[in-house]
């Protein structure tokens, strides 16, 4: 099991390291001069040489990223020098020859181009919003599309099933846009001083005297938005999965030793029929966690989603690479969590 | 002895688009106290539903169930009646378990594969007799040392996977028990179980039944497992109870010419028939005398057959599969599945291969077809080393060596029609030069083995299991090849359809002189089918002979127990 759980960690080390090869491959490739962007209008050779240089962009491909390699590496070897280390929040192990040392560090990230700031904070500003968002909008779609799953497979073939199938359909057709601006529209605006909900609106927000709130109902139409289509696909996932487990012989041993039709459908058939539901479910939360753009963008909601995307669009590198990073990352943690899942809802599955 | 269950008139049907199956046609019957009744019948003659509408245990709809009555009457001699076709479901659902219990014929799916077994039995127990915990736990590790389970703490633990088909029909059994039901219905509980799991699962409910006054309705396809545990017997054909009567009584003297045919066409241990009497012959009275091979027939045979040199040799056959792995992958430990195993096989002979699930026949049979690596030993075929040549070079074999498998459900592809199916080896082969001249003999193939021109266009699912058999042996003979491997070929179809594919195998061999290597669990089926047989445990040879010689005279005791648990032997 523990070498298991290692194994996979090892191969997602492998999986980042290929993305982030890709991604600096590719940014790279963009006929842009990332020195000459930090300084805008108000660059002069000099400084953008100046500039070129201390961010490295001189050196070549394969340099630059074994530097971002070794800036992101928890362990590394650096220079004894204090300017050098000063960007770093580390821990000296222990010291090599004289001028080395050792160190235990978290991943430095590096710097916004646009900003300067670091992009570990720009990250952390917005993870919590877009983890928080994601979670609530699949937590929702888990349980309406489980509960709805199963009462069409349980109704299967009757009326219920067919509306339950007709909605998802169109559930599943509607791009997460089109439902955002819609919510927006209806709760937001048309409903809002009813529901007392904004159109717009992010789940931190500085109020009046300059300090953070907390809003949660910015939370409940990005969330709703998110969650449908989620909805729509478990539900049909659900229902297939069910009607396959109902039909089997252990389904009817539970019922013929007595147990009451609720509990055999709860307890004997709902577990078998949870692994199909579950790998959507995390892979669906994954991409939530990071795709969540247009969503975001609608509701104005400050996420990882719009980070990305700001970035992209001003050949910020140093953020895209930590957000493409952060991806990366969820993906491997997730599908390692699913997998033990599927161990844990299933004896049979044997993990190698 | 006073009844303790009494069916009037008992009608299931069917409704679906295509129109309405009358699946049981106003059945009656009873139940003594303490007696066990076993129904007899092939699929779809109504048997299992029969006991599914009895527990109530049938999706409705399509299900439509009526009865006069279905009465349940008390254990004690007391004098409250249940009548259970007016049960409501909560009712009936404190009936199941409690009163009535049921075992299905396929243990491997009978049990949840999420759940421990101990968990499964205590289950039922909480819910029907409102004890804690813990005094169901040792409830049902009484239950499993009385099911005669090894270590039932360990079981009690184990995952339905982690044990065996025979031990997950004794935790079956152990469930259906837990509750001190005065019924259990079984419905063809050692159908999928080998002969010696089967006996002693017979055993045990035979010792159960006795120790606890319990009245069983047992249901079998099988008359010789009937006989082996049935009081009294009812047969059903085509959804009417045919006959009814004490078993050795209908075993004797069957009257309808249905149950005439089925005692019938049982392969008989005592002798060898030129053809086996099937159902039909008994059905439209256009019975031949069935005729046993003699004595000297069977000599003149053999002089024949073992004049020439052998067509096949297997020599020191070693196939293993990693049994454990190191965290790396690679396997530390090895199973052998055939154990270096040596025999030889004549041309237009009938070598059978018998043994249990597990034992490695199968992985001989796929090996000499190259469908599976051999680790070391030599397969000589016709003189040709076929265990030297490349993929390439093997391939003009595989047209000479064929295979038909046992599950005529699952290798037949459900998208292609059957007519289709037969002309892709030709086509893969290049056998012939059109496509036209392929459909040709497809459709002679077809005929030859006993099925119509016209059924060509036909899709698998149109077809029924004896008929599905018959079109993948069309297939594997699309190349006429020599020598046919029959895996278990007839071990999913019932005991009526079972003969006449027998026979069919044995119009081939006549035909076209083939050569049979034939694997089954069944030794009656190979006793009546085979020239020579060789009975293999664990992967390795226990006996091999002639068959009158290895079952007059077993010298090993495996092979002697294996022949004790054939059932239905008088």
């Amino acid at each position: 099991m523990a070498i298991y759980i290692l194994r996979r960690l090892g191969y997602g080390l492998l999986v980042m390291l290929l993305v982030v090869t890709t991604i600096s491959g590719i940014i790279f490739l963009a006929p842009v001069d990332p020195a000459q962007l930090t300084f805008g209008q108000r660059s002069d050779v000099s400084t953008v040489e100046a500039k070129t240089a201390e961010l490295g962009l001189d050196q070549p491909l394969y340099m630059q990223l074994l530097h971002y390699l070794k800036d992101i590496s928890p362990v590394s070897l650096e220079p004894d020098k204090a300017d050098h280390l000063r960007k770093y929040r580390y821990h000296t192990l222990f010291r090599v020859g004289n001028e080395q040392l050792l160190v235990l560090k978290l991943p430095y990230l590096r710097e916004s181009y646009q900003t300067g700031r670091p992009v570990s904070e720009i990250l952390a500003e917005v993870i919590p919003a877009t983890a928080l968002l994601a979670f609530t909008a699949l937590l929702l779609a888990s349980l309406l599309g489980i509960f709805f799953g199963i009462v069409a497979a349980l109704k299967a073939h009757s009326r219920w099933d067919q509306l339950i199938s007709v909605i998802s359909v169109f559930g599943y057709s509607l791009p997460s846009y089109v439902t955002a601006m819609l919510l927006a529209l209806i709760f937001g605006y048309m409903l809002g001083a009813w529901t007392g909900l904004d159109i717009q609106g992010s789940l931190f927000v500085i109020d009046d005297f300059g300090d953070w709130q907390l809003r949660w109902q910015n939370l409940i139409l990005p969330a709703l938005a998110l969650g449908l289509r989620p909805v729509a696909l478990i539900t049909q996932l659900t229902r297939s999965a069910m009607l396959d487990v109902l039909s089997q012989d252990y389904v009817r041993t539970a019922t013929a030793k007595g147990i009451p039709a609720r509990i055999v459908v709860v307890k004997h058939a709902l577990r078998n029929a949870l692994n199909p539901i579950v790998s959507a479910i995390s892979g669906w939360f994954a991409a939530l966690l990071t795709g969540a753009f247009f969503v975001e963008n609608v509701f104005n909601f400050k996420g990882l989603g719009a980070a990305t995307v700001t970035a992209l669009l001003n050949f910020d590198i140093p953020v895209v690479l930590g957000c493409v990073l952060f991806t990366s990352v969820v993906f491997v943690v997730i599908n390692l969590l699913a997998d033990l899942l599927y161990a844990w809802l299933d004896p049979r599955v044997v993990m190698r | 002895m006073p009844k303790i269950l009494d069916v009037k008139n008992l009608s299931v049907h069917f409704a679906s688009p295509q129109g309405h199956t009358q699946a049981v046609d106003r059945v009656s019957f009873h139940l003594d106290q303490g007696e066990t009744l076993g129904i007899v019948g092939e699929s779809g003659s109504g048997k299992s539903v029969t006991a599914l509408s009895i527990m109530r245990l049938l999706p409705s709809p399509p299900a439509g169930i009526s009865s006069e009555a279905i009465t349940l009457y008390p254990r004690d001699g007391g004098s409250k009646e249940i009548e259970i076709s007016t049960l409501g479901e909560s009712e009936m659902q404190r009936l199941r378990g409690a009163e009535i219990a049921m075992i299905f014929q396929e243990p491997m799916t009978s049990l949840n594969p999420v759940f421990r077994c101990g968990d499964q039995v205590t289950e039922a127990i909480r819910l029907h007799q409102k004890v804690d915990a813990e005094a169901a736990r040792k409830q049902t590790l009484l239950l499993f040392e009385k099911v005669r389970l090894p270590d039932p703490e360990r079981i009690f633990r184990s995952y339905p996977h982690q044990i065996s088909g025979g031990q997950k029909q004794r935790v079956m059994i152990a469930m259906a028990m837990s509750c001190k039901p005065g019924i259990l219905i079984a419905d063809e509980p050692t159908t999928a179980l080998d002969v010696t799991v089967q006996k002693a699962i017979l055993d045990l409910m035979r010792e159960l039944k006795e120790e606890s006054g319990l009245s069983m309705l047992f249901i079998s396809h099988d008359l010789g497992v009937i006989s082996d545990i049935c009081d009294r017997v009812l047969v059903m054909y085509q959804g009417k109870i045919v006959e009814e009567g004490p078993v050795q009584k209908i075993l004797r003297n069957p009257e309808h010419p249905y149950t005439r045919g089925l005692v019938a066409c049982r392969p008989s241990l005592k002798h060898k028939w030129h053809r086996m009497p099937t159902v039909s012959d008994f059905l439209d009275n256009s019975r031949h005398e069935a005729q046993v091979v003699s004595a000297d027939e069977t000599e003149q045979r053999r002089k024949s057959l073992y004049d020439s040199d052998p067509l096949l040799q297997v020599k020191d056959m070693l196939v293993r599969f990693p049994a454990e792995k190191n965290w790396l992958g690679r396997p530390v430990k090895w199973l052998n599945a055939v154990d270096r195993v040596s025999f030889d096989v004549f041309q237009g002979e009938t070598f059978g291969l018998a043994g249990e699930s597990g034992c490695g026949k199968t992985t001989l049979g796929k090996a000499i077809a190259r469908l599976t690596d051999m680790d070391s030993g030599q397969i000589i075929y016709n003189g040709t080393a076929l265990h030297d040549l490349s993929i390439e070079a093997f391939k003009p074999y595989r047209r000479d060596i064929q295979v038909v498998f046992q599950d005529p459900y699952s290798s037949l592809n459900p998208r292609m029609a059957i007519g289709r199916a037969i002309m892709e080896p030709m086509q893969v082969h290049k056998r012939f030069d059109s496509d036209k001249q392929r459909r040709e003999k497809a459709v002679e193939l077809l005929e030859t083995v006993g099925l119509q021109a016209d059924q060509f266009q036909r899709y698998p699912h149109e077809f029924s299991g004896g008929q599905r058999q018959r079109i993948c042996i069309a297939r594997a003979l699309a190349l006429e090849p020599r020598f046919l491997v029959c895996d278990e070929i007839v071990s999913a179809l019932d005991v009526s359809v079972q003969a006449t594919v027998l026979n069919l195998l044995a119009d081939l061999q006549e035909k076209y002189g083939l050569t049979y290597l034939f694997i089954s669990h069944d030794l009656s089926v190979i006793k009546q089918m085979c020239d020579r047989l060789l009975v293999m445990n664990k992967g390795k040879v226990e006996a091999v002979g002639y068959p009158e010689d290895i079952f007059r005279n077993p010298e090993r005791e495996y092979v002697r127990e294996l022949i004790a648990a054939i059932p239905g032997k008088e």
